[in-house]
């Protein structure tokens, strides 16, 4: 055994209290110890004492996984923990601080895995280096790259990626691609390694797309499109495209035969015509190889109101007799189907867990009515913006003992029936509620079941709530495991209730109180002298705190924002026309803090909710002008058709 | 660490162990600790204890083993987490066994003390008893994770041996970690 190395306290080491001691360990040992742990706590450990300071060190040559997620680090700080180590295999950073200058650092031969975001400030140099140098890289996911003004990707870094890197099993690249390839370009993809499984593009037309999946082959007179090759081992695919068409769809459902994952998103500027857009035809399409297990479709409203005009009930048909196997859908911006497509949806597929509709404007409570009828365990269920639900659906809905997750946000005809229901769901994690009509009675149901289960309840925008919901679900009374809680745009919220928050001592992680008029100074306050039951130390758990626009923030706010106030905030949200020098000295002070001043949505979750820009945006309109347009649309629906027919004579575009 | 003559076996010895501890379920081995006391065990059971495993295959393994470096408490605890873990329930397969698994793993070391913990971590280090040297690792490594350097002192008894200067660099160095 080696020698056990000198304590710190007194000679004695059979002592009580030199027992205890971890730097009593010998060496070996502590460096098992310390390979279990990640960067950030063995920085910390190292500043407890030499001993542990030099095994440290020598823990960070070796160690195989550097991931630090949460904090941007700057090149002074990242150099000397990375640079001695030869055997790095997995790397995930937030490069928010850092640019080509680090790509020496980073990219590294022995990593097998890299996931780098926020690389604004890299150019295609980082693409085309990790092409050249990580041969042996399985995983890549790198985010915003060179969205700085100034930089740009040249179409040979792609190439020399995809060459260099000929083992990649998962490649995602999330940034607009399209501004660095032309659609012909697409033929880039077939140099990927056909280990490729996962695949996720951050934007790209859907005509490159299409192409770089089909291909012409001549032969001798003919000339006849056949299928490539490329990508046949892809099970997840992610794509944000231009706009879906059936095009697309059909490209994707016949060359990618090991699909089992499909999650397409778009976001069109204007109205798309007739031949480039999704129809009842293109959902025939789906899944050829039946092997399709997740699908997730949608339109985003976020530049323009445009929905998939062209899919009826009879696409939903067709989806539904197809994707019999499917254990997760999403579908979002289907305003034309009504309750008998998503009704045949729900009881087609018998292993659905996971059931999402963004934007339903025709879905009633009709669709639930008999689904204790199937034999469906829902998990999770998304119903945004569905305005014609009731609490009777959720009622029926709450059937299924093991939903985790509900998100019922924008659905307006929602009251305290809704919550009474969900109370006594045994598994419920995260309840989304925003803009629902529920008040204070309803939340108090809450206490009834869900407490020793909830992780996550959003209100935000849930107008008529008081003080009084916050009393009493935070009375001290029990051990709540609530982390994260969104109290954003509650006109009749004031400082009492964060006060009651804070005296029960709840360890919650992640508050917001945007838009709130009524929260001030005092919230703060009481915020950061709360003692959290939890730990033993005192101070704030909170590592997120949006207080955007609130009414009463002043100066004062900012002495209880300093140090030693907050000890584990990382998110900051402020609205920064309070006193500009004021904010930025506290960004100043404090480094590792991201203060967003412009009110911003905060956080960076790790899913990309593509939803979100749709979901705020829409909940406050009063008056659904969008509704109306497309429920008063239905007449001119065929006039419009007419038209488009007419244009299929003219030229194709571009 | 373990391997020598086993590395190259792999599966046929795997195959000796599981037909080893089907045939002799009765064959008992005596260990005694260094403060003399004495615990009986199954050959299955002793046999995670890599030392004792080689000490069978060699035959110097007489009935009664003394194990000079760990005492009786300790002993009896590892003896209580080795029996427990005798057969490791395949994650795939049965995932509700290994669920109770790590139940029982966590109620096993919530009672025990940060010293206990340590001296558990020795002696399964002298036994060569992988499993429980990875676990008790892990949970000595879930009590440091994401704390402060105060709190990590606080809680290790850990002297504070830097200088002020020194103290101060290496907190400008790593104000990233703890917010600072």
């Amino acid at each position: 055994m080696a020698t056990t190395v000198l304590c710190g306290g007194g000679g004695d080491v059979d002592g009580c209290d030199g027992e205890r001691s971890l730097d009593l360990l010998p060496a070996a040992l502590l460096e098992t110890i310390m390979t279990k742990l990640d960067v950030g706590s063995l920085c910390s450990l190292a500043s407890t004492c030499k001993t542990l300071k030099s095994c440290v060190t020598r823990v960070l040559t070796f160690t195989p996984n550097f991931h630090i997620f949460n904090v941007s680090l700057s090149m002074e700080t990242v150099r000397p923990l990375l640079f001695p180590n030869q055997q790095l295999s997995s790397l995930k950073l937030d490069c928010g601080r850092l640019g080509n200058s680090a790509i020496d650092i980073l990219v590294r031969p022995s990593l097998r895995e890299i996931s780098l975001h926020n690389c604004r400030d890299f150019s295609g140099d980082l693409i085309s280096e990790i092409g050249r140098r990580c041969k042996d890289l399985r995983l890549l996911c790198l985010g915003s790259v060179a969205e700085k003004v100034g930089r740009s990707i040249s179409r040979c870094a792609f190439e020399d990626l995809l060459n260099g890197c000929s083992h990649l099993e998962v490649l995602a690249l999330m940034f607009d691609l399209s501004l660095y390839l032309r659609p012909g370009d697409g033929r880039i993809f077939g140099l990927v390694s056909d280990k490729l499984t996962h695949l996720e593009l951050g934007h790209i037309s859907s005509r490159m797309m299409t192409q770089l999946l089909t291909s012409t082959e001549i032969s001798g007179q003919d000339s006849s499109r056949v299928t490539s090759t490329v990508l046949q081992n892809v099970q997840q695919l992610r794509l944000s495209v231009d706009c879906i068409t059936d095009a697309v769809v059909k490209a994707i459902s016949k060359s990618l035969t090991s699909l089992i994952d499909l999650d397409i998103r778009d976001a069109p500027l204007e109205d798309p015509r007739q031949l480039s857009d999704l129809t009842d035809f293109g959902l025939h399409e789906i899944n050829q190889n039946g092997k399709l297990k997740h699908l997730s479709l949608i339109r985003s409203q976020e530049f323009h109101p445009t929905y998939f005009r062209r899919v009826s009930d009879q696409g939903m048909l067709f989806l539904a007799d197809k994707c019999l196997g499917m254990e997760s859908i999403c579908l979002g911006g289907f305003c034309r189907v009504t309750d008998a497509g998503f009704k045949t949806i729900l009881h087609s597929c018998a292993s659905l867990s996971k059931f999402s509709i963004y934007h339903g404007p025709k879905l009633t409570d009709l669709v639930f009515h008999d689904i204790l009828a199937t034999t469906l365990s829902l998990s999770h269920v998304c119903l945004r913006r569905c305005h014609l639900l009731t609490d009777h659906a959720i009622q029926k809905l709450a059937s299924s003992l093991k939903l985790e997750n509900l998100d019922l946000r924008g659905c307006r005809n929602l009251r305290d029936g809704t919550l009474k229901a969900v109370s006594h769901l045994p598994k419920l994690k995260v309840l989304l509620l925003d803009g629902t009509d529920i008040s204070d009675t309803g939340l108090s149901y809450l206490k009834e079941g869900l407490l020793d289960s909830l992780v996550s309840l959003s209100v935000r925008g849930c107008r008529n709530l008081t003080d009084k919901f916050m009393s009493t679900l935070f009375d001290g009374s029990s051990k709540l495991v609530l982390r994260e809680l969104d109290l954003s745009n509650l006109p009749n919220l004031t400082d009492a209730a964060i006060f009651a928050l804070a005296k029960s001592g709840a360890p919650i992680t992640k508050l917001q109180l945007r838009e709130c008029r009524l929260i001030g100074d005092a919230s703060v306050m009481a915020l950061a002298s709360t003692r959290v039951y939890e730990d033993e130390c005192p101070g704030s758990s909170l590592c997120l705190l949006d207080l955007y626009d609130c009414g009463g923030i002043t100066q004062l706010s900012f002495k209880w924002l300093k140090k030693p106030f907050f000890p584990r905030l990382k998110w900051l949200g402020i609205t920064g026309s309070v006193n500009r020098d004021i904010v930025d000295a506290l960004a100043r002070r404090r480094p590792h803090l991201q203060v967003s001043c412009r009110g911003e949505e905060l956080g960076n979750d790790g899913e990309d909710d593509w939803d979100s820009a749709d979901i705020h945006q829409h909940i406050e309109a009063q008056e659904d002008e969008l509704e109306q347009w497309i429920l008063g649309d239905e007449g001119d629906v065929e006039m419009e058709d007419a038209e488009d027919d007419s244009e299929e004579d003219a030229s194709e575009e571009d | 660490m373990s391997s020598s003559k086993k590395s190259s076996d792999g599966k046929s010895s795997e195959i000796e162990e599981a037909v080893a501890s089907l045939t002799m379920p009765f064959n008992k081995i005596l260990l005694t600790s260094s403060d003399g006391e004495s615990f009986e065990i199954d050959e299955a059971v002793a046999r995670k204890f890599q030392i004792i495993a080689h000490m069978i295959e060699d035959d110097c393994a007489g009935k009664a083993i003394p194990i000079d470096n760990v005492t009786g408490d300790i002993l009896s605890k590892i003896i209580e987490y080795a029996k427990k873990h005798v057969v490791e329930p395949d994650e795939d397969e049965d995932e509700e066994a290994k669920k109770k698994l790590d139940s029982w793993d966590a109620k096993f070391v919530e009672k025990l003390d940060l010293e206990t913990i340590f001296k558990i971590i020795l002696a399964a280090n002298y036994l060569n008893f992988e499993g429980l040297l990875g676990f008790a690792s892990q949970t000595v490594a879930d009590y440091i994770k994401d704390k402060t350097p105060e709190e990590v002192r606080e809680i290790f008894n850990i002297e504070n041996d830097f200088t002020p200067e020194e103290e101060e660099a290496i907190r400008k160095e790593n104000a990233w970690t703890f917010n600072g």
